[in-house]
Formats: C-alpha cells, sequence, structure tokens
C-alpha cells in the first residue's frame, strides 16, 4: 500500500515547488533579485557583452540603412535571405510565451506558471528582435515605416494592397506585439505592487508605485485581474495561432516551388512552438542555475516542457515528410526537383543540419532519463534553435536559389554583416532580458503562490491518508511529520 | 554674343582662358548654373564688355571681382555646355522647325568598328546624344544596330578619355603643341624623309584624301595602315584566286546553304548587322515561309555563328586546311572513303553544296590562312556560287603599305634610324601590335613622336607629344560602307574635352588648307556631288539628313576563281592539324582588341556564348580539361621559350580538343578606372610568326586561381523546356509540336480576372529561330532605359541589373553541346505573380496589359523579384550610381527615371516611348481638330526591338488582329514560357526551329 501511494505521490502529482516553502520564502526569493544591494559583477559583466553586441545592432543598422541592402548577401534570385530567416525564427521563438502563457492558462495547466512570466518577456523580446527585420530588410526601410501602414498618401495616390501577405504580416505581428506586452503587463500588476510595498521609499518606490497602478490586493481588484487576464488570454490564444500562420502565408502565398504549399500554417505554428519552447528552456536552465530557482522551477517543469519539444519536433519532422511525399504524389517537376536540390545540392549542408537538429536529436527525449538531465535538455534546446534556423534558411534560400529557369539559378553567400547583424539581435534580446530579471519579477509570484496552495492542500489530504492507513515511521520517512 | 552662335567667333585669349576650367578634368560645371547665371543682370554686363582685361580683374583681387571671375567661368561653362556643333547638322527624320527643348532630335551618322562602317541614327536630347539606332536607309543597318553601336555612345563620356595634350607625358596644352608645330614640327618636315603615318583602316574618303595630298606634299614620307583585326588574309586569298585584292560579299540571304569554316560571321568577324539581317532573312517562319536556310559550321571554338548552326562540327583550326581541301576534292567527286564523323561530314556536306550550286556560301574565317580563303573562292567557283552569292568589289580601303607587314617594315625603319617623325593615328598600337615588333620600344627611340589617342592608354606614355582625340560622335568626318555607299558623320556635341579628329591633326601638322573638320569634310564633297553651286549645297544637306550619299557605290568587280592556281596554293598548307597545342587568337566579341575595355557597359555584358563577365579566358574543351588536369579559372602558363603569359582556362562545351581560344583585348593596364587591370593580356603571344593560330606555345599548369564571373551558371536546361526546339522536318509533320510540352493544368484565381478587350492590349513575340544570341538588345535596353553596371564582384553576388537577358542553354554532349539562346525581358503577365504580393503597390497593372512599376512608391520588400517565375525583376541593391561622374550623367536618357537604391526595377515595353507615341498621336490628332487617331501597328517600336538585327523581337498591340505581333501570336509554334503557372504572359516565344539534315541527326 505505502509503495502504491508514494507512487501516486511521485508520478501522478510531484510537487510543483519545493515542499518547505512558505508564501513568504516566494516572495522573499523572487523579489529578491530585484532587490540586489549590490548588483552582482556577474550580471554586470554579462550586460557589458550584450550591451555590446546591440551596439554592434545598432552599427550594422546604420551601415545597412546608409549604404544599402547590398551589405546584406541578398541578391537575384535570394532576394531574402538571412534577413527574413532572422525575422521568421525571432518571430517564432516568440512563440512559446503567449502559448505558455495564454493556452496552458485556459487548459489550467498549472505548473505554468513558474515559468509564464519569463516565457512572456521572452516573447515580447523575440518580436521585438523579429520586428527589426521586415523594417530593415526593405530597400527604403524610410518610406516603408509608414508607407505600410494604412495613413492616407495622396501624393503618391497609394493605398496599401491587402492581397499582400507582408501586408498581413504587418498586422499579425504588430497586434500580437501590442497583445503580448498588454498580456505580460497585466500579469506584472499585482508583482509590481509586491515590489512596490518592500521597496524602501525613493524611486524605486515611486516607479514600481506608478506602475502597479493602485494596485491594493483587494478581492475586488483579483476578481477584475483575474477576469482581465482571462480575457487577454482569450485573446491572445488564436494570435498564438494567427501570427505563425500568416507568417506562413508570405511563402504559402507565393508560386515558388518549396514555398507554395497548404502545409506551411500547422507547419509553421508546430516549429515556432518547437523553437520557442527551447529557447524558454535555455534562458530558463541558466536562469534557474544563476539564480538558484531550482526550489521553484523544479524538475517537473523541465520534465513537461521536454515533452512538449518532442511532441513538436514529430510534428515538423512529419511536416517534413508530407513535403516531400507530396512534392513526389504531385508529379510537378519543379517541386521534385526543388525536394530533390534540397537534399543534394549546393545547400545539402544546411537541410540535413536542419533534420538532425530538429527530427533526430530531439528523440532523446523518449528516454526518461534524459528528459531529466539538465546537460541533456540544454544542449538539445541549443541544438532545437539551431535547427529551427536551418529550417527558415531552408525553406527561404533553398527554394529561391533555384527556381523555375535554370538560367537564372544562383548561389547566397552571407556577408559579415549579415552574420554581425543576427549577432546583433542575440544583443537587443538579451540586454532586455537581462533588464527585466534585474527590474522585474521573474517568476509570477501570485502565481506561483497559488499553486502552493494547491500542493499544500494535496500534501494535506495524503498526509491525513497516511495517518488513516500507515504508521507515522512511514511519514517520517515521506518527510511529511 | 547668343547661346546659339551660327558661325564660330574667334574667342579672345581672356576669354579662352577664363574657360579653361572648361576642358579640365571635373567635369562637373557642364550643366550647372546656366539657367541661374545667363540670365543675371551682371552676366549680361559682364558678356557685352567683351571681356576687358580678365587678367587684370584677377589681380585686383577683391570679394567682388573674384566672384565675378567665377560666375563668368561658370556662365561660360554653361554656354559651352550647351555644346551645339558649330556647323549646321540636319536632323535625319524630321525637320527642325524650331529646336523644342526636351524633345529628341535624331541625326544621322556612320559608326565604324572591325574595320567596317555601318549608319547610325543619333538620338540627342538637349545637344546630348543618349542613343544610338541604326539608319533604316543605310544599306549596312537596314535599321537594326550592333552591340558596338551602341555601346560607343558610353564611351563618348568616358571621363578616363584622354583630355589634355600631354608632352613627354607631362601636362600640355593645344597652345603649346600649335606653337611647337609652327615653331618647330614644319620646319623639320622637308620632303618628308624622316615622316611616317601609322593610322587604323582609313574608311573616310576624305580622309584618304587628305591622306594623299599629304603623301604628295612629302613625297618621301610613308603612311601604314594597320588594324589588329583585319581580314587580312581574305584579301590575300582573293590575290590568289582573282589575281586582285577584292572585298568578298556574302549574300546569306540568297544562300540555301552555308557553310562556315572558323568563322564567326554572324558575330566577331563582322563590324556591321547585314550579315546578320541577310542570314536571318531566311530564317523566319512566318508571312508563307515554310524553308529555312540550313547553316554548317566547322570551327575550333564555340563561336556565335556556331551557336546557331543547324550543324556543328568542332575541328581545331589547324585541321582546316585540310577539311576544305578534302571537301573541295569531294564537292569535285573524290568522296573521302573513311567512316568517321569528319568524312561524313564532308560527304554531306559535299552533296548539300553540289545539290545547291549558285545557292551556296562558304566562307572562312579571318584566321585561316590565306591559301585556304583562295581554296574556299576556287570551291564557291566550282559551285558557281561567285557571282551569285558571293560578289566583290574593290576594297573601299588602301590596301598597299596595309597590314602587318607594313607595320613590321615600319618599326624595321623605325629601328634603322631611318624615322625621325612618327605621327600615330589613333588606335593603340603599343598594345595591339604583334609582340615580337616590340613597337613600344621603337616608338620610343624616334626624334619626336605624335599620337592622337582616345585615353591615355600604353601608346599615350611612349611618345612625345600626345594628342585627345575627338570621339566620332564629336567631329566630322566621313566613311564608307563596305560596299562603297559613303555617309556623313555629323557631331552631336563640341568635343567634350576638346578633342581633334584624326584628319584635323593630320591637317594641323602637315598645314593643309583645310583645318577644320567642318571643311575638310565638306570642301571634299561638294565637287563630288554631280550637281554645283547651291544644288550642291542641297544635296550636301540631303546627305546630312538621309545618311547616305545616293548614288555613289563600289561597282561589283566580276571575276572568276583561279581553281588550278588556288589548288596550288593550297597544296602547301599542312594535311594534318598541329602536332601539339594550338592556341587561336580572337578578339574579345565585346571589349574588341581592347579599345572598349573602359566601356562599362560592354565589360558587363555577358559573352554571348561562355556568359563570362568582366573577364577573358583561354576556352579550352572538356577532353582538355581532363587530359590536362585542369578547372574552371585555374591560371596557366602559356610559355614560348622562356616568354610566359599567365591566362587563365575555362571549359568550353563544343570546343576541339587540343586547341586553346585566346580572346584578345583585356588586360590593359592604361585605360581608365573601369577597365585597369581587368582579365588577362593575351597580345605578347602573338607574333608576325603566330599572328592568328600559335603552335610553339607550351602550356603549364599552375595552381593559381582567378574568379571566373558570368551571369549564368547553369548551362543546361535541367529536364525543362524554356526553349522549345524541333527540327523542320518535325515541325512540318506536326507544326503544333510545342503543345506536347505545354502543361495545362486546370487554375482557379483566387481574385476576380480583369478581362482586356479594350483599347490597346500590349504584347511581345520573340522568334527563337531567328534568335541569334547577339546581345544587341541587352545593351539597346541598357541605353534606353539607363540601366548602370554593377562591377565583377556584384554580377558575382548576382545582382547584375540587365532587364533584357539573353539565356544560353547546352544541349547535347559536353564534348559535341550545341547552344539555344533565348532573350528574356519582363513577360508581362496578365497574372502577374509579382503584383499581388507587393504590400504597397509598387506594381501593378495598366489598364493595357503593362505590368507596371512605379519607382517612387517601391520600399523594397524584394517579395516581388522572389515570386516572379522568370527572375526578370532587378533591385538596385546598392546605389550603382554613386561612383558615376557628372559627364557620365550625361548619356542618360531624360525619358527614363535613374532609380535609387533600394527599389525594384524591370523592362516596362519601353513605356516612354509607347507613351511619347502616345502623345505624338494625340496631338496629331488634336492639331486637325480630330479625335486622335489610333496609334498604328510599328508606330511604337521597344528599343530592343528596334535594334535586333535578326527581326526577332516584335512588339505591338495585340488586339489589333492586323499587327504583326499578333499574327505571330497566332502562329502554331507560339508559346509560352511557364504558361503552366497561368501567369498568361504577354510576351511569348516562336519555338526554335533548326534545320537539320537528316543525314547527319
Amino acid at each position: 500500500m505505502a509503495d502504491l501511494a508514494s507512487v501516486i505521490r511521485e508520478e501522478c502529482n510531484p510537487p510543483m515547488l519545493s515542499r518547505d516553502m512558505s508564501y513568504h520564502d516566494i516572495t522573499d526569493q523572487i523579489s529578491s533579485v530585484t532587490e540586489w544591494k549590490k548588483t552582482p559583477k556577474q550580471w554586470w559583466i554579462l550586460i557589458t557583452i550584450t550591451s555590446s553586441l546591440l551596439l554592434l545592432l545598432l552599427a550594422m543598422l546604420t551601415y545597412l540603412v546608409s549604404t544599402g541592402i547590398g551589405v546584406w548577401g541578398n541578391n537575384s534570385p535570394a532576394g531574402w535571405a538571412w534577413d527574413i530567416t532572422n525575422f521568421v525564427w525571432w518571430i517564432g521563438i516568440g512563440h512559446a510565451g503567449t502559448l505558455i502563457s495564454a493556452i496552458l492558462f485556459l487548459l489550467r495547466q498549472k505548473w505554468r506558471t513558474a515559468i509564464n512570466r519569463a516565457a512572456e518577456a521572452m516573447t515580447i523580446f523575440a518580436v521585438a528582435c523579429a520586428a527589426i527585420f521586415p523594417l530593415f530588410h526593405t530597400g527604403r526601410p524610410w518610406r516603408a515605416v509608414y508607407w505600410l501602414f494604412p495613413i492616407p498618401n495622396t501624393y503618391l495616390h497609394m493605398w496599401q494592397n491587402y492581397r499582400s501577405p507582408l501586408e498581413w504580416d504587418v498586422f499579425a505581428v504588430s497586434t500580437y506585439g501590442t497583445v503580448s506586452i498588454l498580456f505580460w503587463y497585466t500579469g506584472l500588476i499585482p508583482d509590481l505592487a509586491t515590489l512596490r510595498d518592500r521597496s524602501p521609499n525613493g524611486l524605486r518606490k515611486v516607479m514600481y508605485g506608478i506602475f502597479s497602478l493602485g494596485w491594493r490586493g483587494s478581492s475586488t481588484h483579483w476578481k477584475h485581474y483575474e477576469k482581465a487576464y482571462m480575457i487577454l488570454a482569450g485573446i491572445s490564444t488564436p494570435l498564438v495561432l494567427s501570427v505563425h500562420t500568416i507568417v506562413s502565408f508570405d511563402f504559402a502565398v507565393s508560386v515558388i516551388p518549396g514555398w507554395h504549399t497548404t502545409v506551411f500554417p500547422p507547419y509553421f505554428v508546430g516549429g515556432a512552438i518547437f523553437s520557442g519552447f527551447a529557447m524558454v528552456m535555455t534562458l530558463l536552465l541558466l536562469s534557474r542555475w544563476a539564480l538558484h530557482l531550482e526550489n521553484i522551477i523544479t524538475m517537473r517543469h523541465l520534465e513537461v516542457m521536454n515533452k512538449v519539444i518532442l511532441a513538436t519536433s514529430m510534428i515538423v519532422g512529419y511536416s517534413y515528410g508530407t513535403e516531400f511525399f507530396i512534392a513526389w504524389y504531385s508529379g510537378d517537376i519543379y517541386e521534385r526537383f526543388h525536394f530533390f536540390n534540397r537534399i543534394t545540392g549546393p545547400y545539402w549542408w544546411a537541410w540535413w543540419t536542419m533534420c538532425i537538429c530538429n527530427v533526430v536529436i530531439p528523440q532523446f527525449f523518449w528516454v526518461k532519463k534524459m528528459r531529466r538531465n539538465i546537460a541533456v535538455m540544454f544542449i538539445i534546446s541549443i541544438t532545437t534553435n539551431i535547427g529551427m534556423w536551418f529550417e527558415r534558411f531552408v525553406i527561404i534560400v533553398l527554394s529561391l536559389h533555384r527556381d523555375f529557369l535554370p538560367s537564372s539559378w544562383g548561389y547566397f553567400r552571407p556577408t559579415w554583416v549579415d552574420v554581425c547583424t543576427y549577432l546583433g539581435t542575440f544583443g537587443l534580446f538579451l540586454t532586455l532580458y537581462l533588464l527585466f530579471v534585474k527590474f522585474l519579477p521573474m517568476i509570477a509570484i501570485g502565481e506561483v503562490k497559488s499553486t502552493l496552495s494547491a500542493q499544500n492542500h494535496v500534501e494535506h489530504v495524503y498526509a491525513h491518508y497516511l495517518e488513516t492507513y500507515e504508521g507515522a515511521e512511514t511519514k517520517e520517512t515521506h518527510g511529511l511529520a | 554674343m547668343s547661346l546659339n552662335n551660327d558661325t564660330p567667333k574667334p574667342m579672345s585669349n581672356e576669354l579662352i582662358q577664363i574657360s579653361m576650367p572648361l576642358t579640365q578634368k571635373a567635369g562637373k560645371k557642364y550643366w550647372r548654373s546656366l539657367d541661374e547665371l545667363a540670365d543675371t543682370k551682371e552676366f549680361r554686363e559682364w558678356v557685352t564688355k567683351e571681356f576687358p582685361g580678365g587678367v587684370d580683374m584677377l589681380e585686383g583681387s577683391s570679394r567682388r571681382n573674384v566672384l565675378k571671375i567665377m560666375a563668368a567661368s561658370f556662365g561660360m561653362a554653361g554656354l559651352a555646355a550647351c555644346r551645339r556643333p558649330m556647323e549646321h547638322v540636319l536632323p535625319a527624320s524630321r525637320g527642325i522647325e524650331d529646336f523644342v527643348p526636351g524633345q529628341a532630335y535624331f541625326y544621322s551618322s556612320i559608326f565604324q568598328h572591325a574595320g567596317e562602317a555601318m549608319g547610325i541614327l543619333v538620338e540627342t536630347h538637349d545637344g546630348r546624344p543618349t542613343k544610338i539606332e541604326g539608319n533604316p536607309q543605310h544599306p549596312y543597318s537596314l535599321g537594326a544596330s550592333t552591340v558596338h553601336a551602341q555601346a560607343s555612345l558610353l564611351s563618348m563620356y568616358d571621363p578616363d578619355r584622354a583630355q589634355k595634350v600631354a608632352k613627354s607625358g607631362n601636362e600640355s596644352g593645344w597652345d603649346e603643341f600649335n606653337s611647337f608645330v609652327i615653331s618647330e614640327w614644319m620646319l623639320r618636315l622637308g620632303r618628308g624623309d624622316g615622316l611616317r603615318f601609322l593610322s587604323g583602316r582609313i574608311l573616310s574618303p576624305s580622309y584618304r584624301a587628305l591622306k594623299a595630298s599629304t603623301l604628295k606634299a612629302y613625297p618621301n614620307a610613308k603612311w601604314v595602315e594597320y588594324e589588329p583585326f583585319a581580314a587580312e588574309n581574305e584579301l590575300a586569298g582573293t590575290v590568289t584566286a582573282f589575281g586582285q585584292p577584292l572585298t568578298a560579299h556574302y549574300h546569306f540571304d540568297q544562300a540555301n546553304v552555308t557553310v562556315a569554316l572558323d568563322s564567326d560571321f554572324l558575330g566577331v568577324d563582322s563590324g556591321t548587322v547585314l550579315p546578320i539581317k541577310r542570314w536571318t532573312k531566311n530564317r523566319h517562319l512566318h508571312e508563307g515561309a515554310t524553308e529555312l536556310n540550313r547553316l554548317y559550321a566547322v570551327e575550333s571554338r564555340h563561336s556565335l555563328t556556331g551557336m546557331n548552326a543547324d550543324h556543328r562540327l568542332r575541328l581545331r583550326s589547324t585541321e582546316i586546311p585540310a577539311f576544305v581541301a578534302d571537301l573541295m576534292a569531294a564537292v569535285e567527286g573524290q568522296a573521302p572513303s573513311g567512316a568517321d564523323k569528319r568524312s561524313k561530314w564532308i560527304g554531306v556536306l559535299a552533296k548539300e553544296l553540289n545539290a545547291n550550286k549558285g545557292k551556296s556560301v562558304v566562307i572562312a574565317g579571318p584566321n585561316q590562312p590565306p591559301a585556304v580563303h583562295a581554296l574556299c573562292f576556287a570551291l564557291n567557283q566550282q559551285l558557281g556560287n561567285i557571282g551569285q552569292t558571293i560578289t566583290f568589289t574593290k576594297p573601299v580601303y588602301e590596301t598597299a603599305d596595309a597590314g602587318v607587314s607594313a607595320l613590321k617594315s615600319l618599326v624595321g625603319e623605325i629601328n634603322n634610324g631611318q624615322v625621325k617623325q612618327l605621327v600615330v593615328l589613333g588606335g593603340n598600337p603599343a598594345f595591339t601590335a604583334p609582340y615580337d615588333l616590340h613597337i613600344g620600344d621603337a616608338i620610343k627611340k624616334v626624334d619626336t613622336s605624335i599620337f592622337v589617342g582616345a585615353d591615355p592608354n600604353e601608346t599615350w606614355q611612349l611618345v612625345t607629344w600626345a594628342l585627345p582625340e575627338a570621339h566620332y560622335l564629336e567631329c566630322w568626318g566621313d566613311a564608307v560602307a563596305p560596299d562603297g555607299t559613303p555617309s556623313i558623320q555629323q557631331p552631336l556635341i563640341a568635343p567634350l574635352y576638346g578633342g581633334k579628329s584624326q584628319a584635323e591633326t593630320v591637317a594641323m601638322l602637315t598645314g593643309a588648307k583645310d583645318q577644320s573638320g567642318y571643311d575638310i569634310v565638306k570642301n571634299y564633297w561638294l565637287p563630288q556631288f554631280p550637281a554645283k553651286g547651291q544644288k550642291a549645297e542641297d544635296a550636301w544637306e540631303k546627305a546630312l539628313n538621309d545618311g547616305i550619299i545616293p548614288g555613289i557605290k563600289e561597282p561589283e568587280v566580276k571575276v572568276s576563281a583561279d581553281v588550278a592556281k588556288a589548288k596550288a596554293a593550297a597544296a602547301s598548307l599542312p594535311k594534318q592539324g598541329a602536332s601539339g597545342l594550338e592556341v587561336v587568337f580572337y578578339p574579345d566579341d565585346w571589349v574588341y582588341d581592347g579599345s572598349y575595355a573602359n566601356n562599362g557597359w560592354l565589360q558587363e555584358l555577358p559573352h554571348p556564348v561562355t556568359k563570362l563577365v568582366w573577364d577573358n579566358a583561354a576556352l579550352v574543351s572538356h577532353q582538355t580539361m581532363l587530359k590536362l588536369g585542369l578547372i574552371d579559372g585555374q591560371i596557366v602558363n602559356l610559355k614560348r621559350g622562356n616568354f610566359i603569359v599567365e591566362m587563365p582556362v575555362l571549359m568550353q562545351p563544343g570546343h576541339a580538343d587540343d586547341s586553346l581560344t585566346v580572346l584578345l583585348g583585356y588586360g590593359r593596364e592604361q585605360c581608365g578606372r573601369v577597365g585597369d587591370g581587368v582579365g588577362f593580356n593575351g597580345y605578347p603571344l602573338r607574333t608576325t610568326a603566330a599572328y592568328n593560330i600559335a603552335t610553339d606555345l607550351t602550356l603549364e599548369k599552375t595552381e593559381k586561381r582567378e574568379m571566373m564571373v558570368s551571369t549564368q551558371t547553369q548551362d543546361s536546361m535541367d529536364g525543362r523546356h524554356p526553349i522549345i526546339e524541333a527540327s523542320l522536318t518535325e515541325f512540318h509533320e506536326k507544326p503544333n509540336f510545342v503543345e506536347e510540352f505545354a502543361e495545362k493544368p486546370p487554375t482557379v484565381g483566387l481574385y476576380q480576372q480583369m478581362v482586356w478587350d479594350k483599347g490597346y492590349q500590349w504584347g511581345m513575340s520573340i522568334d527563337l529561330t531567328s534568335c541569334i544570341g547577339c546581345h544587341a538588345c541587352t545593351i539597346a535596353c541598357q541605353a534606353e532605359n539607363n540601366i548602370p553596371i554593377v562591377g565583377k564582384e556584384q554580377v558575382h553576388r548576382g545582382r547584375h541589373m540587365h532587364w533584357i537577358r539573353v539565356d544560353r542553354y547546352y544541349t547535347g554532349s559536353v564534348e559535341d553541346a550545341e547552344a539555344v539562346t533565348q532573350p528574356i525581358p519582363c513577360m508581362q503577365c496578365e497574372n502577374a505573380p509579382c503584383e499581388n504580393v507587393c504590400p504597397v503597390d509598387a506594381t501593378v497593372h495598366s489598364p493595357e496589359g503593362l505590368n507596371e512599376q512605379v519607382y517612387n512608391r517601391c520600399v523594397g520588400t524584394r517579395y516581388c523579384l522572389n515570386n516572379c517565375p522568370y527572375k526578370v525583376r532587378r533591385f538596385n541593391f546598392l546605389n550603382w550610381h554613386r561612383h558615376i561622374t557628372e559627364v557620365e550623367k550625361m548619356a542618360f536618357n531624360p525619358d527614363v527615371t535613374v532609380r535609387m537604391r533600394g527599389v525594384m526595377e524591370k523592362c516596362t515595353y519601353c513605356i516612354q516611348r509607347i507613351q511619347e507615341t502616345r502623345i505624338r498621336v494625340k496631338l496629331e490628332g488634336h492639331r486637325q481638330n480630330k479625335p486622335p487617331v489610333p496609334i498604328k501597328d510599328g508606330d511604337i517600336v521597344t528599343a530592343c526591338q528596334q535594334t535586333c538585327p535578326a527581326d526577332a523581337i516584335v512588339f505591338g498591340n495585340i488586339l489589333d488582329t492586323g499587327s504583326r505581333v499578333s499574327k505571330l501570336k497566332k502562329l502554331e509554334r507560339d508559346y509560352q514560357l511557364l504558361g503552366e503557372l497561368d501567369t498568361r504572359p504577354r510576351t511569348t516565344y516562336l519555338a526554335k526551329i533548326r534545320n537539320t539534315n537528316p543525314e547527319l541527326a
């Protein structure tokens, strides 16, 4: 009986938090990061590196705008290359946050609470990185910055072309960015109030005070908050699916073999969740280690995420297979050639890198030991993001470089500016993340507490069960005494 | 002093000094400030004061005075910027009642290339020549023009041209030179004992007259004419065969069968479009024509002519003499016995030729020895072609004291110290002369050497006095076409850098009566007209207007070849090819002998066969590459003894084995910012002994590599059918054979389709049967539409900008590859994939079916480029005009926007020409108080169509059932490129038909 009980306890309902935590401990631990008396040297070192990369991004963009797209390797036939690859990659990464926050919230997946805040922040930062490219990849960004929006412009007799997927993109991405920020901010309000209340007088208190919008934690506040959060979750949920669906239309609507395919929307969404979860994993593991959050971000969270990564890897792998099957089944010589060229053409290495990273390596997660091994999951989170970058590269450059007329086939080579621009976006992303870690609670305090209450309830019930059916010794051995 | 001076007025010295900056290198002032300055009160006062003592004013250097001087020099720059020629020039196509600023005017002139002259029309905008077209009235143009004629325009605006007189390499001026001529030069001439002239081939009657009078005045002087690539061997062949030097005229239009033996008569061998015009006349399968002529090519390198041959045999150049001899024997009935390909060919050729007696042409290339030419003439004689498909006239140029032997004796005289004064007129002998003559060293030995040259080139550096030569668009002149038809060369603009024509320089140096080019030309021609007095003046004006002087032509010389003598001469020819490697020299198809090396349009124009840009190479066959273990771009040392020339190799499908083709003209060191150091100089391999073909060279591998850049990296069609091809027999059996290739999947549009049933609906038809792939369309489009060049590195990155490109694919095996070509402009799809993806509506459809590009709306997302299945859209990745000088800007066509970086551009069927015609037609109707008359078929011609020598491109209204284009589109051969994508292109193709011989197929 005792064995069965422990099986139930460990397997079906493992603790989401360490059992010895109180509400106060949670508040203390999470807030403490934002209340460093002296910011650790490591943080300064890290932000020096990341902000240098951010400066590199600014320098590259300045060079790009002042000189022209030609500083990148883009050419004819590959009108898009690293620019749109990076765009899709970043926007894909930006999918995990909203998925975790909104969909898992609606599905009552309580394990999300430990990671949703960081994931949401990551979403916003990733969308910010992504948004650079649609604007700066244009030949004349100073025009594109407002001509893409429906602002009346009589002098050119111009209105936006709503048949263009790029125009759909403008709305999809900006809506997603706006809702993500709102969702994130709404969730932050109770925690900002907590920080306000813990702050000594001064600028800190004023700033948190302003942004916590007068939150006092009354039941009315909580009631409104819960409703608002629920509504925003409801709004965000379709966006998770729509953004990447529309991004995939950038390709699917065209006539180019490798692009012109109806499988793209689910394929892209699956891939986005895949890469988003991998990026969340990378960052969480680092934060968890650096900030000693093992008791809050527990192995259970990590394992569940690894399962999602495995599942989405399978979706992506299935999509790859479908593409090949359809290309063969269609009998279309251009499609057939394109997919043959993916494997054997001059960019064979890109396709194989993608395949190994995205389809082969995540299969390790079938093994429970691997799912629970920090080193393994860290490595796989990295390879997944490499693989997903290559997936976009494969779709974009490999489709473009050899299309219909052999006379126009070409080859794309990146320039140093391509590489530095991409590196620079990491600067933006990580700098924002470091600032986030320093100034905002990186775990949703209020939400975690709600899981603690639920967990305590289960523990209590279980202890009662043991008391009733087992001896006190067993209780002790289980550490519940 | 008015802006439009009708008669030249002498300039005061002060004025010349003030206007000096104009002739200086910085061309920035040409068009600046004229509007602002020409009408200011101060300026008018300044001008009316007749420039009193400008120097004094400079001395009193108050701020006010300095400003005055500056204003004057700017103003003078502006005045001269109008650059109206001072003599009367008359438009060709319509008369000037009054000059309308902004309107294009056409002037006739004449263009010389490869020792031949062709009539042209030059379009000018406000005194700037902007485009060159063929002169429809000229027999060697018939309205079409060549790549070089088109591109010569850019050479005129070349900022690196010679700009100042140089004395021993130091800057000098015309005044100094003038005083040198008067005070020293003239005194030393005497009877011309030490006086020698070296010029290119002179096609100008007035210049020849001047030459004659010069030689008369200085009887001991000598004048040598040398062209690096003249058909000298053919001329020598006529001497053998006919006993006199003659020019052969090949009437390909009257030949059913043409056999080209190492001859590239459609390509680099010809300076005019006539051979193409004539040959393609029977390459059209419409308007009742059901048969094609047949072309056999036997050659070592894969030439433009070889690409167009119905059958092509690759054979080393040194094996061609024996081939001709065997062919001769076979035609006479001694069929070869062997069973190999060569014997089979000879048998088939002999049969074909005998079946087409009097209706065939056998033509040998300029690299073949004179005896081969003589033998070919004898063969043609046997076939009854002489007088039928091949006619002869006396050469329109000097044959005595001309050519490589004359040059050799001139250098001998110099080395013997017999030459005291050497005048080098044009060209660049230090670069192009046979290497063993070491002409550069010789020139340096001459006491006084004078060079008049277009650019500060290799020769320029060696002479005592170097003088800038006026471009042919800048000076008066004349020239005769190969048949003797003369045309006047009219200047379209005053010399940009104050150069003089060769004739003017000679006149100056010899103290001739007529000093100005205008006088030299006009005073030569007035007595030539049958009418005298005012009527002669009228005839002169008519000649200027028409671009030809009618009634003057070389009479045909009726000859018959001395077959026995030709055979005897041929007996000495080797029966076998060279034992080792043969190296054959050709001028590069575009930079030619090197004179166009600084012309960016030509550097970036893909080689018609290899598609190479910004480079030359030694072309070798696939087998030879394998045998020698070479890869493309690998540099080899070509050695003659210890003498080494480096050259990268490039595999050319269809090239003969153990043969190497070296394209000359590259590797210039002193030509300007475009051409300096581009490519490899092969001239040092060319000697008087190994002048056309070298057999004494050995090849040595190196590990060095050169990046070879071409606009097309994929040579095969990869199982697709962008070009649909059939033999004539197949076509006759199944005229609708293109339907086998046309997939028409059922398609449903997402959006409502437009209906195109009103007004004008523009469309284009391109006939792949007649297209020869000469690239004239590409360069015409470049000139018309202000298309920039991007440079080798950027072409390598895939960023070339040509709006109409010529795709070339090889079919068959790599050894015996056949080539097919296909010009690709924008297809103007009715259902254009580019249009729906543009977020800002920068590419939209016009009601007339044009796929328009709105440059100022474009933000440059490049989605349209990605989604274009034809990849005809061109993006301004960088500011391609960044390094362009003010002078070069004058070459722009003002009717077409110059695109900034960051925007997409592409062909729009020359929409500016459509609009111009529409406005003209509307105004014509308006003036007559009538509704606008409809635009007639042929009123609008696109730039590519206009220049196409093969008449392969036809543009017009497809709703007009009578228009040429709609008739062509109704032909069964008509197909849509990638029609299965439902793009519904307005540009369609007529499938390629080769007239293959079943016996060889």
